[in-house]
């Protein structure tokens, strides 16, 4: 039989499913234990958990079709059951994978995307890349308790330090991705400095305007703006 | 931004009795459930079909695997962790797409809540987010699965290139200049910080503890000798 309909059968989506099943049902429960929350003891209304539902929709909207388009390379590379194993719950963007497939197939002596990868390739996939990514999973189950605990004791129940330590290390973080698309050249530098820019503009309109509902746009706008005006300008 | 005047914390006893105890019980069998799901897919693959790579050729190919991989088990909760929290972490290090989806949606959620990030309701506010990202992912990325090809055909070509090579650009920007807005002292350092090693041509795995804890120091420094902090509201 040949490897990729095996790649493409109701075992593979199947397991996709078991994964999603799990994810799926944690982030459900952990949804109705904030909203219970925030409404018991915040003074939150149904309306207000709605709005922040709705900014964390509109901003999602941007990068799940920007995985779509790009896991396209999965399906053809492998297969739609696999992208959706892999995709669906499991940790590790579409470049990851097929970084991982590729170890894999150099594992068993072979070159993935060429002929010489077959359903042994195939299989140490399958063992590779879903075994080589419990180690988020796992490292979450056994420290997340202690991450809480080691950020208390370096802001020594300081809010004004808390906050310093939160805005820069999410500066680092995020400074890191935009250097790292400014270095790659081409329109993405105009990418990065036009999202920057329309987001920054937007979210101080909000304020300006005393409009708080354009925050939950503010993102998603920014990300398509900068996208199209680098689209205009790069090309 | 640091909590401002009119900002009222969830009170911690409820937060820890009702929220955070079962988000570790959750999230502790959760976490373990996807890890033993993860070995399904090797297992049916050979009771279905009784195809089993090589053990050599599988260690072979961990081994490559992991050298990639490791680094980033640790660097990227402890880099996450202050802004997302604990139900975050789990659920980050459950479905992936952490800094291009997770992050921003929680980030916007706290803006629109307009509640500070660091805090006990910052982080209940943030695990909203990203559950309705984990929600809105997974249906997004099962048509995608099934239809992603039909789908991506009625764009025109220019838009499917632009979201392949701009999109993800776009996002590190719009999130970047959101908390530059927050603490623009840190923006340039940040760059910087980044910069230097990304030139020099360095690995991404010694670079992103690199710009977290350079720009946390740089941002400590200027708290601790000039009580530089970033603005409230």
């Amino acid at each position: 039989m040949d490897w990729k309909a095996i790649a493409n059968a109701p075992w593979l989506w199947f397991c996709g499913f078991v994964q999603a099943a799990i994810g799926v049902g944690q982030a459900w429960y952990f949804l109705r234990l904030a909203t219970r929350l925030l409404e018991r003891h915040g003074g939150y209304k149904q309306k207000d958990i709605w709005a922040i539902v709705r900014g964390a929709l509109i901003t999602a909207f941007g990068p799940i079709m920007a995985e779509i388009f790009v896991m396209m390379a999965l399906i053809i590379a492998i297969s739609p059951a696999y992208a959706w194993q892999r995709e669906g719950v499991g940790v590790g963007s579409v470049f990851t994978e097929l970084v991982q497939v590729s170890n894999a197939a150099i594992g068993v002596g072979q070159e993935f995307g060429q002929p010489s990868f077959n359903i042994v390739g195939f299989a140490a996939a399958m063992v590779v890349v879903n075994v080589s990514c419990i180690g988020w999973s796992l490292g979450a189950a056994l420290f997340t308790p202690y991450l809480g605990k080691a950020r208390d004791k370096l802001s020594r129940g300081d809010p004004r330090l808390l906050a310093v330590i939160t805005v820069s290390s999410t500066l680092g973080i995020f400074g890191y991705y935009a250097a790292s698309e400014i270095k790659k050249g081409g329109g993405r530098p105009t990418a990065v400095i036009a999202g920057a820019l329309l987001s920054m503009f937007l979210f101080k309109l909000a304020d300006w305007l005393k409009v708080p509902r354009l925050k939950e746009w503010a993102l998603g706008i920014a990300m398509f703006g900068g996208m199209y005006i680098a689209h205009l300008l790069g090309s | 931004m640091a909590p401002n005047e009119g900002f009222v914390d969830l009170p911690e006893e409820p937060f820890e009795k009702e929220y955070l105890a079962p988000v570790h019980r959750v999230g502790f069998w959760t976490c373990i459930a996807i890890s033993v799901a993860m070995f399904l897919p090797a297992l049916l693959l050979y009771l279905l079909y009784g195809v089993f790579a090589p053990w050599a050729g599988i260690l072979a190919g961990m081994g490559l695997a992991l050298t990639y991989a490791v680094p980033f088990f640790f660097i990227e909760p402890i880099s996450y962790y202050p802004i997302y929290g604990d139900a975050g972490n789990y659920m980050s290090m459950t479905t992936g797409n952490v800094s291009n989806l997770r992050l921003p949606c929680a980030a916007v959620a706290q803006a629109v809540a307009g509640v500070p990030e660091g805090t006990r309701k910052g982080a209940v506010i943030a695990c909203i987010g990203i559950a309705v990202s984990v929600i809105a992912g997974v249906i997004g990325v099962f048509f995608g699965s099934l239809a992603g090809g039909w789908i991506t055909a009625q764009f025109p070509k220019w838009l499917t290139d632009a979201f392949k090579v701009y999109l993800l650009p776009a996002v590190w920007g719009a999130v970047f200049g959101q908390f530059a807005l927050r603490g623009p002292m840190y923006a340039i350092p940040a760059l910087i910080i980044a910069g230097i090693p990304l030139v020099l041509g360095w690995k991404a795995y010694f670079i992103i503890p690199i710009a977290v804890f350079g720009t946390v120091l740089v941002a400590y420094a200027m708290y601790k000798w000039f009580k530089i902090a970033p603005k409230a509201g």
